[in-house]
C-alpha cells in the first residue's frame, strides 16, 4: 500500500524526464541563434512589427507553425526557406527554447 | 465648392477600392484628373489588370488602410473568446494544440494574420470562418487591441 504512492512518483519522474528530454533546450538556442534571431531575436522579442515576437509563446503553436511552413501549409516565402532545413527534432528543440523565454506575447482574454 | 471638396475624397477612395478589385469602376467623373490613372485601362482582359493591380495593391492598401481603435477592438473580441479567451485552449481539429497567445503581439502581424485567414492564405478551418465577416476596420481594431501594452505588459 505505502509503495503506490511512491511507485506513482518515480512514474511520475520518468514521465516527466522523458516529456524534457524530448526537447533540448540548449540544442534549440544554439539553432535559434544560427537561424531564428536575425528576425525574431535571440529570446523571441522581435524589435520589428514584420516579425512576429514568439518569446514565451506556446511550444506546441510554435511548433505546428513550423511544421506547417515546413510543409507548404502555412505560406511565407522567407519562412518556407528556414523551415525547410529544420528537422523535426530541430522544431521541437526551437519551439521549446522560445517558449521558456521572457514573454514577448501573453494571455489576453 | 463643399460638393466638390467632399466629393474628391470620395472619389479618391472609390478608385482605391476598385483598384483593389482589379476591376475598374464605373469610373463617373470623366473631370477626375491624374488620380485616375490607375483605373485608365479599364476593358482590359483579365489577366493583365491582376497583375498591374498587384504592383500599385500595397500602396493603395497602406493608404487606405483603416486605424485600430483598442477600445472598439476589445467590444469585437466576442467571437475571438471561445478560444483565445481562454487561457491555454486547445484546438481540436485539424490538429491539437494551444491557440496561440495574442497579448503584446506585432499589431503589424495580428493584421496580416487576420487578412491570410480572410484571403484563404491561411487555412485554419475556424479562424477562416470566424474572419470571413470581418471588415478592413475590424481586422485593424482587433489587431489595435490585442497588440495595446506589447511587451511592457507581458513582462510586467
Amino acid at each position: 500500500m505505502r509503495a503506490h504512492p511512491i511507485v506513482a512518483a518515480a512514474a511520475l519522474m520518468t514521465f516527466l524526464l522523458t516529456d524534457a528530454a524530448a526537447a533540448d533546450l540548449a540544442a534549440g538556442k544554439a539553432k535559434a541563434t544560427e537561424v531564428c534571431a536575425a528576425c525574431h531575436g535571440a529570446d523571441g522579442n522581435s524589435q520589428s512589427p514584420d516579425f512576429p515576437r514568439i518569446g514565451g509563446q506556446y511550444p506546441d503553436y510554435l511548433a505546428k507553425a513550423l511544421r506547417d511552413y515546413k510543409a507548404g501549409r502555412r505560406k511565407n516565402p522567407i519562412m518556407a526557406g528556414f523551415a525547410q532545413t529544420l528537422s523535426t527534432q530541430d522544431i521541437d528543440n526551437l519551439a521549446a527554447y522560445y517558449s521558456s523565454q521572457a514573454p514577448a506575447v501573453y494571455f489576453k482574454p | 465648392m463643399t460638393t466638390v471638396t467632399l466629393c474628391v475624397p470620395i472619389l479618391v477612395a472609390a478608385l482605391v477600392a476598385s483598384n483593389a478589385h482589379a476591376q475598374g469602376a464605373p469610373a463617373p467623373a470623366s473631370s477626375a484628373p491624374p488620380a485616375t490613372v490607375g483605373s485608365a485601362p479599364a476593358p482590359a482582359t483579365a489577366a493583365p489588370p491582376a497583375a498591374a493591380a498587384a504592383t500599385p495593391a500595397p500602396q493603395a492598401a497602406a493608404a487606405a488602410t483603416p486605424v485600430g481603435d483598442p477600445a472598439k477592438g476589445r467590444e469585437k473580441t466576442v467571437m475571438c473568446q471561445g478560444c483565445h479567451g481562454i487561457d491555454g485552449w486547445r484546438t481540436a481539429y485539424p490538429e491539437v494544440y494551444r491557440v496561440p497567445k495574442l497579448g503584446g503581439q506585432h499589431e503589424a502581424y495580428l493584421t496580416k494574420a487576420l487578412q491570410e485567414y480572410r484571403s484563404g492564405d491561411r487555412t485554419h478551418p475556424s479562424m477562416r470562418g470566424q474572419v470571413a465577416v470581418l471588415s478592413d476596420q475590424d481586422i485593424a481594431d482587433l489587431a489595435a487591441y490585442y497588440a495595446q501594452g506589447g511587451v511592457a505588459t507581458a513582462r510586467k
